[in-house]
């Protein structure tokens, strides 16, 4: 079944000449952008190659096409995400364009105070950051322990009458641990408080309902659930969308203006401002219908075992690696001795089934830069390094960077293993 | 930062042909400049070529992937002094090619990139051993002199008739004369090769034309033929040049111009030539056939 989902993916297919010539391309950097099915190429194509014209504004065939289109695309996302009604799934560019609307459309004003958490994605730490220099608002972080789990007991002595939104991620693209939303959601609103989800991690990985989940807003993007990059949804409940001051305004966002006047559009059209990105939706509702056809929990399921195989090799071969130390210190070995393996530090909790699909680490001595390059050049292993747009973490906890390996449902349990072995060879350097 | 300098004018070049080299390009820039005001280069172009060459040998070959990580900087030195010496060495070559027309000056026989085929630079060999002290050979001892007898530079050449690169070398020369007409003259030093058959009887040739004083006509013809030289041939040239054949043959059988042919390569070999053609002009050599530009190079400065 496998295979036969891989073969929707062209940049999988080994027959491709880069692929003949470096080996076949392993692709773990999903939690920064998944891999495009030919279904959402194809479908981003056809509006390009049959009826490429302007949505909810024109009256002929070709403009009434693209409007069913992007209806469909909004009824495939709310169904995807268990929205009420499809109006209440906004376009967006992704999930940053997202936050931002509702950072700058609830009405925040000095004294308001906004919690986030310790371990958010710059998406969801500079607009508030900003919003305090300029409007005074306060901001608060909630601590994360070692090992990513989040302070419940800190949200409730945090939480007080002024705050006005708590916005915390979903699933960590840091260390992939979801937070308990649900929960949160509950607290926030006992205390009048509106809940902003990051789902930009979670929606892509693992069933979202956002009805269950109880939040007012969830933002996520296209280009990590297989869809086109510059697309995204902001999910609002209507009552929250209703209340929700209009970010960019302009083309398509009213009904009627005046040299004096305006007159908002409905619900979602007055916060998709401009001329928008039909292919881009129409591309992003054939991704999700894609996710929807294959399952979310199979993928969810796929994306656990894979990162199980990843954390049981890589903690057998440094248990290996110990006892070979033992052995090099009783026979005095040199210093330099290849068998010296070099140890990994793992981000986030050791049990494979709390990180989904992300598997973030640590070399001992060794720059996250340059184990992700080695990775590329020697195994075709693509994985991303650096401070993955959490550098507050990162800094907090001085560290300079990580390499992140974040699988997806394409991917399988040899690749898994291959990175493995790849590991395995780098931390003998 | 070392190899960001190696870099550099690489990426400079290919940065002509893509663009994606223009980025290296700028980052190797804003190393040098950042290495020059004393501060740390951020590029990271350095790490990521380590990380590079290590990922690549490390399924090959993990021992060198190993060696070469740990041991970076120390091979990243030694390339940046390989590189330095070799820009330096590259150099001097475009200023010798510049200046005498061949990337080694005048008196190399080595490699030439703008020579590939090193037909500047070629000899013929001589079997000699070269003495410790050579001495710098001086106008008027032997040889046949072509050209104004009373100019004010002569061009002392040890070349043999049967050498296909004096031969070529001589189109240079009949050019270097007719430049300098009665400033320049040459004196010929024929340069006996034992691997060459006729080498010998063609020296001899050389000076029994002189008896007849038809040096410079026999001369011109010797070297200018296109035929591999035979004693058939050199009678052929003998009658051509307009020589008393009787005489001329008379004078290859008497062997009597044998002590002038041992002195000019005795002169050669205390000289230090390894080959013909040879030149010396003052304490300045010429070895192979260089081009016109060489001898000017060189002639110029003298006659001032």
């Amino acid at each position: 079944m496998n295979d036969k989902i891989r073969s929707d993916f062209p940049l999988l297919d080994e027959r491709r000449q880069d692929q003949r010539r470096r080996g076949p391309l392993v692709y773990f950097d999903n939690a920064c952008m998944a891999l495009k099915p030919r279904q959402v190429i194809e479908a981003m194509q056809s509006y390009y190659q049959e009826f490429p014209a302007c949505g909810g504004r024109s009256g002929h065939r070709l403009s009434r096409q693209v409007d069913d289109e992007v209806d469909a695309a909004r009824r495939q996302v709310a169904k995807f995400i268990s929205a009420r009604r499809q109006e209440e799934c906004v376009f967006t560019r992704n999930t940053t364009e997202g936050i931002n609307m509702v950072a700058h459309g609830i009405g925040l004003k000095q004294g308001d105070e906004v919690i986030i958490s310790g371990k958010e994605h710059n998406s969801n730490l500079i607009p508030w950051l900003r919003l305090r220099q300029e409007q005074g608002i306060c901001v608060k972080v909630l601590p994360v322990d070692s090992i990513g789990t989040l302070d419940m007991a800190a949200l409730e002595s945090a939480i007080t009458k002024k705050t006005r939104l708590v916005s915390m991620v979903h699933t960590s693209n840091l260390d992939g641990v979801t937070n308990p939303l649900r929960d949160i959601a509950k607290i926030a609103h006992d205390h009048g408080a509106k809940v902003l989800a990051d789902g930009a991690q979670s929606v892509p990985s693992h069933p979202v309902d956002v009805r269950h989940l109880g939040v007012d807003f969830l933002s996520c993007s296209g280009h990590k659930l297989c869809g086109p990059t510059g697309t995204g949804i902001l999910y609002g409940s209507m009552e929250a969308l209703e209340q929700l001051r209009q970010y960019n305004v302009g083309g398509e966002t009213v009904i009627d203006s005046t040299y004096d006047t305006f007159t908002p559009e409905e619900l979602p059209m007055r916060l998709e401002a401009g001329l928008q990105d039909y292919a881009g939706i129409i591309g992003l509702g054939a991704a999700v219908k894609y996710l929807s056809r294959i399952g979310m929990q199979r993928i969810e399921r796929q994306e656990l075992a894979l990162n199980k195989v990843m954390t049981e090799g890589l903690r057998d071969l440094q248990i290996q690696a110990g006892r070979d130390r033992q052995e090099e210190g009783s026979l005095e070995k040199e210093e330099g001795s290849p068998k010296r393996m070099k140890k990994i530090r793992l981000i986030g909790p050791q049990d494979p089934a709390l990180r989904s699909g992300i598997y973030n680490f640590t070399v001992d001595t060794m720059d996250a830069h340059h184990v992700a390059k080695m990775l590329d050049v020697s195994d075709s292993i693509m994985v991303r390094s650096g401070a993955h747009c959490v550098h507050s973490w990162f800094n907090a906890n001085s560290i300079k960077g990580s390499v992140r390996a974040s699988m997806y449902f394409y991917n399988t349990l040899a690749e898994a293993e291959h990175f493995v072995d790849a590991m395995g060879r780098i931390l003998t350097l | 930062m070392v190899l960001c300098l190696v870099a550099l004018p690489i990426f400079a070049l290919l940065s002509i042909f893509s663009v994606r080299y223009r980025r290296l390009t700028l980052e190797a820039v804003d190393c040098l400049l950042r290495t020059v005001t004393l501060r740390k280069c951020r590029s990271g172009l350095d790490e990521r070529i380590r990380a590079s060459i290590s990922g690549k040998l490390l399924k090959i070959w993990p021992g060198a992937a190993r060696f070469t990580y740990r041991y970076y900087k120390a091979l990243s030195w030694i390339i940046f002094i390989l590189f330095t010496w070799s820009l330096v060495v590259s150099a001097a070559g475009i200023v010798n090619y510049v200046k005498y027309g061949n990337c080694n000056g005048p008196a190399s026989t080595g490699f030439c990139l703008f020579d590939p085929t090193g037909s500047q630079s070629a000899i013929c060999e001589a079997d000699i051993d070269i003495p410790q002290q050579t001495v710098t050979p001086a106008p008027g001892e032997g040889g046949l002199l072509i050209g104004a007898p009373d100019a004010q530079l002569t061009i002392i050449e040890f070349g043999c008739y049967t050498c296909p690169h004096t031969r070529q070398a001589q189109s240079t020369i009949e050019q270097v004369l007719e430049q300098y007409r009665g400033k320049v003259n040459l004196e010929f030093h024929p340069f006996v090769l034992s691997r060459h058959d006729f080498s010998g009887p063609a020296a001899h040739a050389a000076y029994c034309a002189d008896e007849q004083d038809k040096k410079e006509t026999f001369h011109e013809l010797m070297l200018n033929n296109p035929e591999v030289i035979s004693q058939d041939n050199i009678d052929a040239l003998a009658a051509k040049a307009g020589l008393d054949t009787a005489r001329f043959d008379e004078c290859m059988v008497s062997g009597r111009y044998d002590a002038e042919v041992d002195a000019d390569a005795l002169l050669g070999v205390r000289a230090g030539v390894q080959g013909t053609p040879t030149f010396f002009i003052g304490d300045q050599r010429i070895v192979g056939p260089k081009p016109l530009k060489t001898f000017e190079v060189i002639i110029d400065p003298l006659l001032r």
